[in-house]
């Protein structure tokens, strides 16, 4: 060690030597070097990074501006590169702003936001200029233009990776077709391997955006492709919240502590977070005071018998006052004081405080501050004469029987002498302090009384003392002494954390909505089944978060291989690491086959013809990376996920297992509708009869809602027999090519054109049986037609 | 004897068109076709004092088209009923693995047996149902019925003409053979004293060779495992008509006390036909747990399911009684079982000089 340091100390200047090559990297340099950081790391990402980042920023600026997003994106091949269009309806942006926007990196409106926002730190776009322009070498081209202006500013400018600032290449005015928008143009290195990504993201994108048009045009596709609106309705706007107080850190607290306005902690409580009115400003003060200046050790008052000689104490100390006027005084003061079950100095203190005003006045006596003084000294040590046995007391009601009593009186003593020696007059300690004497405690009992009160026993003694101290009333810190102070600031952190608090409010987030959610998966998925369910708002580390899942099932989804699981963070859909994503941790974790998917070991992916896609909103996303591509393993948002997740699952669950009775009930249907005429006719073969009627005998095998019609003599009879065990209520509408007349039952009669519609809505009990009946001209035909009943439990034989 | 045979084809058939008819009612008035059948378990035979035999109880179970299996089973009956009555009417007759093939010709691929345990399911059924013995709807089972030996004289009405046997005389070692039809036999004279049933066909050999038929005029008859329906028919006939005393030797081990209690009361399978079959009367001769006790007879030790078996006995109406009982118990006891030939253990003559005569002697047979 000291050979080494002798060594360098034999070459002088080598730090300046050193200081020579060391330097500020800006943040534009440091993501030229690291650029997979941001999702650029190969031409085919790069590509999907820089559309998806531009229409994150297209749908976000069409929003904030309440405009339903047009989103244009275009990639065409140029020479050796490809370029890149994205255009977008949204307010545009202004003249000074445009070079800020795209050639700065960490340039944005929304880092410091707490609201619910697709793009968040501001490096997005510029990111993917810096891709550009490192590739190809070429400026990135921006035309906007705001509502109103006559013309659009057009820029062509790249970013200074030194300075990390914007280098305006060309500048000037142009004129553009759009009223108002934005429009990038970039060129860069990349291929097209990752087209099922870009196709992946598009779509994704249209499906949790259902009030956004967006086009798409590559080389690789015949004609654009195009996703229409399914809904005008464009997602609330979010507000933006003040931070709760769960969810800041210290170096945090200190800085809004040194930038408020506020004088007095209440103040900056409740004027900085969110869900901080005056109750829970009392309450987070009594927590910080609590740690800042501990609490008050009470102690048992003396029995009442001794009031005589506590009186003869106060009177000693009242020196100089009339006699009746003090004895008046001792004897309220005492009768007080030992009215009282445990009492604290702070207590004592005010008591003395009252009583001197009250007797004062009525004995028109002016017990001065002095006195006052004077008073509690005298009192205060008569009063815990004996905090040992009190102790005593504490330690015997919290510890086990088997412990020795000279253990606990020793203990007992060690922790009265703390209190008495090392808290000052008022018995003040804090928690740790409590902890800090009850150790000690054991460590001499230890030693004395060869007793071991362990960690367990030394904490519930602490509790015990602790509960019986009181939260004392002095003011606590001005603002300005927090924010000069960590330990303060810590304090008042801490305090801040212990209590409890309201989740903070949700109009920061704007969730999908389970219609929309179902809507958006019907709009692009051509599936038989569809469900979703959005949660309430949770909270993790301070901020509210809400998922929401949907499913499709069916219909022309692929059933072969997994099911197709669509992740989404604040609308943005996921479409790299799908592995390291705790959403694709929960699905696997879920035992699929409850839900009656097939999922092969019980655990995995399940297999079949379904889509998944789950939606996490919250004003900060906790991703595993910069790139955003998966969410951390979070378990309070996993433990939503699950649940969003079976909710929307348990909806496909008595989907198929309804479809698969269906099913089966057709299967039996097909057999025995083939079997029994058979069987019928084979009978009649056997017994020389003509062919049976077996349409009763089939309706009753499937437990089916039967609708036979019999006419005789123009007097129609139209029976409705339920052989199921629910009941049913049919719609019938019975066409009649003649006036029906003398109808009897609820039936009711329109007509259309020479077309008599009957109407019935019968009520069929399980195993019953509805009649009706009407007279109709001879020759009269008719077309009946049943609904209410689905056509696998329905037999009409008219 | 002819008229009587012809009446009762005609009642076969009349009974097949009426169940068939059935059918054909139940479907027109809007019902589901079904039949139903006793249940065909062992808590559903009860004991029938008149005619001391275990019969079925009055539970049932419904056969219904209500589902795709019942269907199934029901349209097989319909094709099924249509053959037999067509087989009648022709006066052929097929076995029981013939219907099973015949039903591959039928035009309908759902009427097909899937396998011969179906076939002979549905044709016990039909049994049941129409009160017709499958003899009867002249359908055979594959197995030969019993070899008979003794001092019995019989005429057969074959296929070409009545034969005259005496089933000691006119036959070789291997005796005669019962035909499965045994109601085509008529008894002309006999010279028996008793009827022996025997379970295997090694110890009805060494009965043979020891001439145990000639010494003890005893008609000896081989189960030959299990037995099939005419050997129990016979037995019966031989009991009732020319009123021989039964008895019955068989292995010593749970499997062969259920052969003697299908030959003395019947089995569950064909409770439906026990008084025709059965012969109450008929003794169990050996070989008894206690023989094995008492000869020391060499022996397998009881498998579990063995025991299971002797255990599920004790609960079978059919060995009720205090004999089953102590016997079974001892069984259990000993957890032993032989087989009839262990008692060549003691000399291939024993069984016959020494055993049978003993045991016969001791129930009163001899």
């Amino acid at each position: 060690m000291t050979s080494f340091q002798s060594t360098l100390g034999d070459e002088p200047g080598i730090a300046e030597e050193l200081a020579k090559g060391q330097r500020e990297i800006s943040i534009a340099e440091f993501f030229e070097k690291n650029k997979h950081m941001l999702g650029f790391d190969s031409g085919a990402r790069g590509l999907v990074t820089a559309v998806k980042e531009a229409v994150d920023n297209a749908l976000d600026a069409t929003e904030e501006a309440g405009i339903q997003p047009d989103i244009y994106v275009e990639i065409a091949e140029a020479g050796d590169y490809y370029r890149l269009v994205i255009e977008d309806n949204g307010p545009g942006i202004t003249k000074e702003q445009v070079p800020k926007v795209f050639g700065k990196l960490l340039y944005g409106s929304r880092f410091h936001a707490r609201e619910q926002s697709r793009g968040q730190q501001g490096i997005g776009i510029s990111a993917a200029v810096l891709y550009s322009q490192l590739t190809s070498g070429k400026p990135a081209k921006v035309t906007s233009r705001t509502q109103g202006s006559e013309d659009a500013e057009y820029f062509e400018l790249v970013i200074n990776t030194d300075q990390n600032e914007p280098e305006i290449r060309t500048e000037k005015t142009t004129s553009w077709d759009r009223p108002h928008g934005t429009r990038i143009e970039l060129e860069m290195e990349a291929n097209m391997r990752a087209r099922q990504q870009l196709h992946d993201y598009i779509l994704h994108t249209a499906v949790v955006n259902p009030h956004a048009r967006l086009e798409l045009r590559e080389p690789g596709l015949d004609e654009p492709m195009k996703f229409e609106r399914a809904t005008d309705q464009l997602p609330k706007q979010t507000k933006e919240i003040r931070p709760h107080p769960h969810g800041v850190e210290l170096g945090t607290l200190l800085k809004m502590l040194s930038a408020t306005e506020s004088y007095s902690v209440s103040g900056f409580l409740q004027e900085e977070f969110t869900r901080v009115g005056a109750k829970t400003s009392d309450k987070v003060h009594d927590a910080f005071r609590d740690r800042h200046f501990g609490r008050e050790m009470t102690w048992r008052t003396p029995d009442a018998t001794e009031a005589a000689d506590l009186v003869a104490v106060v009177e000693d100390a009242v020196a100089n006052k009339g006699k009746e006027a003090t004895a008046a005084f001792a004897e309220e003061l005492v009768d007080i004081v030992v009215g009282k079950e445990r009492i604290a100095h702070g207590e004592l203190v005010t008591i003395v405080e009252n009583v001197a005003e009250t007797v004062g006045e009525e004995t028109d006596t002016s017990f001065g501050e002095t006195v006052r003084e004077n008073v509690v000294e005298a009192l205060w040590p008569a009063l815990t004469d004996d905090r040992e046995g009190d102790v005593y007391a504490i330690v015997d009601d919290v510890t086990t029987t088997q412990k020795d009593d000279a253990g606990k009186l020793s203990m007992a003593r060690s922790i009265a002498t703390q209190f008495a020696e090392t808290t000052g007059p008022a018995d003040r300690a804090t928690r740790d302090d409590v902890a800090e004497f009850v150790a000690w405690a054991a460590e001499r009992t230890k030693e004395r009384e060869d007793e071991t009160y362990g960690e367990t026993a030394q904490e519930n003694i602490a509790d015990a003392v602790w509960s019986r101290m009181r939260t004392v009333s002095d003011d606590v810190p001005k603002v300005r002494e927090v924010a000069d102070d960590r330990d303060v600031a810590r304090d008042l952190l801490d305090a801040m954390r212990e209590t409890d608090i309201l989740a903070p409010p949700t109009d920061c987030l704007s969730p999908i909505s389970a219609e929309l959610v179902e809507a958006g998966l019907r709009k692009e998925f051509d599936a038989d089944f569809y469900a979703a369910a959005t949660r309430d708002a949770e909270v993790h580390g301070g901020d509210p978060f809400i998922v929401e899942a949907g499913i499709a099932y069916g219909g022309e989804l692929k059933s072969e291989g997994k099911i197709d699981l669509l992740r989404f963070a604040n609308r943005v859909p996921l479409v790299y690491q799908q592995g390291a994503c705790t959403i694709t941790h929960v699905v696997k974790d879920i035992g699929w086959r409850n839900y009656g998917l097939d999922q092969p070991g019980g655990s995995g992916m399940p297999n079949g013809p379904a889509v998944l896609m789950v939606h996490v909103a919250s004003t900060n996303v906790p991703f595993t990376s910069e790139s955003k591509d998966a969410l951390a393993d979070v378990p309070a948002i996993q433990d939503e996920v699950e649940l969003a997740i079976r909710e929307a699952a348990r909806d496909l669950k008595s989907y198929l297992s309804k479809r698969r009775s269906l099913q089966k009930r057709r299967e039996k249907q097909d057999v025995l509708g083939r079997i029994l005429p058979q069987m019928a006719t084979k009978l009649s073969e056997v017994t020389g009869r003509p062919e049976p009627n077996i349409d009763g005998a089939l309706g009753r095998i499937m437990n089916n809602l039967t609708v036979e019609r019999a006419v005789d003599d123009g007097e129609v009879t139209l029976t409705v027999t339920n052989h199921s065990n629910t009941n049913e209520s049919p719609d019938i509408t019975d066409i009649v090519s003649a006036e029906p007349t003398g109808l009897d039952g609820e039936a009711t009669v329109v007509d259309l054109d020479g077309e008599w519609f009957v109407k019935w809505n019968p009520e069929v009990s399980s195993g019953d049986t509805a009649t009706l009946t009407y007279s109709v001209a001879q020759d009269a035909s008719f077309d009946i037609n049943v609904d209410g009943v689905e056509t696998e439990k329905l037999t009409v034989n008219v | 004897m002819a008229s009587e045979r012809q009446t009762s084809e005609e009642r076969a058939r009349e009974r097949l068109i009426d169940l068939a008819a059935e059918f054909y009612d139940q479907f027109d008035a809007g019902e589901i076709p079904y039949m139903t059948l006793p249940t065909r378990t062992k808590s559903n035979i009860e004991y029938d004092e008149d005619a001391n035999v275990w019969v079925y109880g009055d539970r049932t179970s419904k056969r219904s088209a209500n589902s795709v299996r019942g269907a199934r089973k029901l349209l097989k009956a319909a094709y099924t009923i249509e053959f037999l009555a067509r087989q009648l009417d022709e006066d052929r007759s097929s076995t029981l693995r013939e219907l099973y093939y015949i039903s591959e010709s039928w035009d309908n691929e759902e009427a097909h047996f899937s396998d011969q345990d179906e076939s002979n399911k549905l044709i016990e059924d039909l049994e049941i149902v129409s009160e017709v013995k499958r003899e009867d709807f002249h359908m055979r089972p594959e197995e030969s019925g019993a070899k008979l030996m003794g001092p019995l004289k019989i005429r057969e009405q074959t296929n070409r003409g009545d034969r005259e046997i005496h089933c000691q005389l006119d036959v070789g070692q291997g005796g005669y053979q019962i035909p499965n039809n045994p109601d085509t036999i008529e008894f002309l004279d006999h010279d028996i004293d008793f009827v022996m049933c025997v379970e295997t066909g090694g110890m009805r050999d060494r009965l043979v060779e020891n001439g145990f038929d000639d010494d003890y005029n005893a008609l000896v008859v081989h189960l030959g495992g299990q037995p099939a329906r005419a050997t129990r028919r016979i037995t019966k006939r031989l009991h009732d008509e020319l009123d021989l005393p039964v008895v019955v030797f068989t292995d010593g081990d749970p499997w062969s006390y259920r052969i003697f209690g299908s030959v003395a009361y019947g089995s569950i399978k064909s409770a439906h036909l026990s008084e025709y079959l059965a012969t109450p009367e008929a003794k169990f001769v050996g070989i008894q747990p206690q023989d094995i006790v008492d000869y020391d007879l060499p022996t397998d030790p009881l498998a579990d399911s063995d025991i299971n078996a002797l255990q599920s006995e004790l609960e079978d109406p059919r060995f009720m009684g205090d004999y089953w009982t102590e016997q079974i118990e001892l069984q259990l006891d000993i957890g032993k079982k032989a087989e009839q030939q262990a008692l060549a253990s003691r000399g291939l003559d024993f069984v016959t000089d020494e055993y049978l005569p003993t045991r016969l002697d001791e129930m009163g047979i001899i």
